[in-house]
């Protein structure tokens, strides 16, 4: 048995005694099997909502939360205030919760865990730590158990009794260096001698905006106009910092404890509400209202600073900035509807066999440069390449010949023109030396033929390989591309 | 003032105590916009690439390139401003799609062409009425698998607004009335005779039927053959009669022609 409410722990059923002992102490006991699993994703939902308080949430063990909440409490007053308002909207979702408030994480957790009481939550003063933490217990440090126990041997129970101990004395009672240090850093830690950062289990935004609905928002109207007065605000700050965003997530926190948000991505930082909204506003209706929304929150995350425009010397040469950053508008708003990175441009490759000179990159609000001037071949290179080489079955003089006739797609093909070899060797660069036995492995030589059929349609075929170049067997056909 | 007889003035006299300024004469309908329609021209190539949504069609299975070196040769994408290419993934699995290369040299130019692959048509449909809205796209491509009254004629009123012309690449199945100035059915055709080699392929050909055309409707059911020259970049008009290259004759001997006698 793990864990008891207070009818079972007053019958005398304590964590630890087998599940048979407690039923035939209480018979019509009610249990449930432990599973952590949910548990860990009940605390992570918790978390995501308990962002409505503070930006940094951090996890702490399996049924804690630590939030930093500097900075946060004076929207609820003060601290008590906070505390008041964090009960009650806890007790709203069905959770009992201990709550402590110091000025260090250590401190927090011990207060939380001995002290305070499910309603009565325990705020120290910070600067007040040492008097706070005198009387409890030593198990609050977050020391291993065999720590534990030897600290237990000593007769050192209670958090005070350590506070006068001599280090050099207890680094020589501990069989481990290693022990003694933790027991010290903890302390300083909890005393705020040392620090101890918090982990946040997602990275807390650079800007925000928060607005509190006095009444729970129950349809669309409401959250819309919500978003717009957000958007105006967030983007006023950044402007004001002369920054702009490329990620804007939007969370609507609903009065039952859960939470929904949308993210937008854009391709270069914006700052423009209009833009902002005409993204938001294909997927704001995936945020479903249920019980009633009473909090909404805009974030901006990865902020950088704006470019400002600057004119190139040849206006009608050069693609201006204000170009780029409408062709970077339209492929946001792209990119929205059908999802992240449809909207592609393509990006040379300093490669010279043919299918991988270029690659199709996502459009990121600038264009590419060119790696190597684009040969001029006119003529030579196929107007459609398709994305995959499809084999053909192809009759062909050997060694050198071209295609004399070929199957592709099912339909034999006559040819009646043919232009070729030409010859396009692969980058042995790329590829080590074979060991012996190994030369099959290597990439094959192909011969590029343009061929014309009886019907006037032109393809680029190829063959891969060479007869009798050792790497692999008979070479084998197929079509690269279409010409013009 | 001017003491022509024109409408305006008169009032103009008669209210010459009021402000009259351009808003008001605006409120009351006394002046409008000066714009019009720009004219399609009435020869080749009918306005396509330059203004309006044109249909490009191949005439049957295996034309598709064809009609893309059509597209390219014609309306010349490359040249204007920023091109986006918007394609169904169906048409990419059949025909692949065009490499920068053969982009910028058909094409004669080297702005840039942002690509998007969507699966329906619909969405391809919206992508090119955003594009036009948006302003920074200056030609939209697009290949879909079928378009219909109501979508292009939602793309021709935007097209038309925003002044961006619209290329749609259909494939042989499509049939039906759209909303397009006009449109045409490429099919590839043998090419000439290469100079340097009588069995290599030469120059493309192509032969263009111009099926509807909606501002010159004497025009259509014309063909036109073409051919595309790569060392001058464009198309011309070849003759539809020979197909194959002029059979080899010997040539006469010397000395049986009578000598000609100058003067």
């Amino acid at each position: 048995m793990a864990v008891g409410n207070p009818p079972v722990l007053a019958a005398g059923i304590y964590p630890g005694l087998p599940l048979t002992d407690a039923r035939s102490a209480m018979p019509d006991l009610v249990a449930e099997e432990i599973d952590r699993d949910s548990d860990a994703r009940a605390l992570k939902e918790l978390a995501a909502w308990m962002v409505r308080f503070s930006p940094l949430v951090a996890m702490d063990g399996i049924d804690g939360l630590m939030l930093e909440t500097t900075g946060c409490d004076h929207l609820f007053g003060n601290e008590g205030g906070m505390a008041s308002a964090l009960s009650e909207r806890i007790a709203r979702t069905g959770y009992t919760c201990r709550l402590a408030f110091a000025g260090t994480p250590g401190a927090a957790y011990a207060l939380a865990r001995s002290a305070a009481a499910e309603h009565s939550p325990i705020i120290l003063p910070p600067g007040e730590e040492r008097d706070g933490l005198a009387g409890l217990p030593v198990r609050t440090l977050r020391l291993s158990g065999p720590t534990l126990t030897l600290l237990r041997r000593f007769g050192l129970t209670r958090i005070g009794q350590l506070y006068s101990l001599d280090r050099k004395a207890l680094s020589r009672r501990f069989h481990s260096r290693e022990a003694a240090e933790a027991v010290c850093l903890r302390l300083d830690q909890a005393l705020g001698l040392r620090a101890e950062p918090i982990t946040p289990f997602r990275t807390p935004p650079d800007y925000a905006a928060r607005l509190p609905c006095p009444e729970p928002l129950t349809d669309g109207t409401g959250l819309q106009l919500g978003l717009d007065q957000l958007t105006g605000e967030l983007c006023g700050t950044l402007s004001a910092s002369g920054l702009g965003a490329q990620s804007f997530v939007f969370h609507a926190f609903r009065s039952d404890g859960t939470a929904s948000s949308l993210r937008v991505n854009t391709a270069r930082p914006v700052r423009t509400p209009d833009h902002v909204l005409r993204l938001f506003r294909e997927r704001l209706d995936r945020i479903d209202p249920g019980f009633g929304i009473d909090l909404l929150l805009l974030e901006a995350l990865r902020t950088s600073p704006m470019e400002t425009g600057s004119r190139p010397l040849s206006g009608d040469l050069a693609m201006t900035n204000s170009d780029l950053g409408v062709l970077s508008a339209l492929a946001d708003r792209i990119n929205a509807r059908l999802g992240e990175g449809h909207v592609t441009i393509i990006q040379p490759e300093a490669h010279h066999p043919p299918d991988a000179a270029e690659r199709r990159v996502p459009f990121c609000g600038k264009l590419p440069e060119d790696v190597t001037p684009p040969e001029t071949l006119p003529g030579l290179r196929p107007v459609r390449m398709l994305d995959r080489a499809e084999r053909i079955d192809a009759v062909a003089e050997v060694p050198d010949g071209p295609p004399l006739r070929f199957v592709w797609r099912r339909v034999t093909r006559r040819v009646v023109r043919a232009d070729g070899p030409e010859r396009i060797a692969p980058e042995w660069w790329t590829h080590l030396p074979p060991a012996n036995g190994e030369a099959a492995a290597l990439p094959r030589t192909r011969d590029y033929y343009r061929v014309e059929d009886d019907e006037g349609r032109r393809y680029w075929i190829f063959r891969e390989g060479l007869y009798g170049d050792g790497r692999g067997g008979a070479p084998e056909w197929f079509v690269q591309g279409l010409l013009a | 003032m001017t003491a022509s007889g024109h409408p305006i003035d008169s009032i103009l006299q008669k209210e010459q105590n009021k402000n009259m300024s351009i808003e008001t004469l605006k409120a009351r309908g006394l002046i409008g916009p000066v714009t019009a329609a720009p004219v399609q021209p009435a020869a080749f190539p009918f306005g396509l690439g330059l203004s309006g949504v044109h249909e490009v069609a191949e005439a049957g299975y295996g034309h598709w390139a064809a009609a893309t070196g059509f597209v390219l040769a014609t309306v010349q994408p490359a040249r204007k401003g920023t091109c986006l290419w918007v394609s169904q993934s169906t048409v990419g699995l059949e025909a692949g799609h065009v490499p920068t290369a053969v982009f910028r040299e058909m094409a004669n130019g080297t702005q840039p062409r942002l690509s998007v692959v969507t699966r329906k048509a619909a969405e391809a449909l919206w992508i090119a009425e955003e594009a036009i809205a948006s302003g920074g796209v200056r030609q939209v491509i697009a290949e879909l698998e079928e378009a219909d009254f109501t979508a292009t004629r939602r793309l021709a009123l935007a097209s038309e607004k925003h002044g961006v012309p619209v290329t749609l690449l259909l494939p042989h199945t499509c049939t039906g009335a759209t909303a397009a100035a006009t449109r045409w059915r490429v099919g590839t055709r043998l090419s000439s005779t290469n100079r340097y080699d009588p069995r290599a392929p030469g120059a493309p050909r192509y032969r263009a039927v111009l099926e509807r055309c909606r501002t010159a409707p004497m025009a259509a059911g014309q063909a036109f053959d073409l051919e595309w020259n790569d060392e001058t970049l464009s198309l011309h008009m070849v003759s539809g009669l020979a197909a194959r290259p002029a059979a080899p004759r010997p040539a006469p001997a010397f000395g049986t022609a009578p000598h000609r006698k100058a003067g």
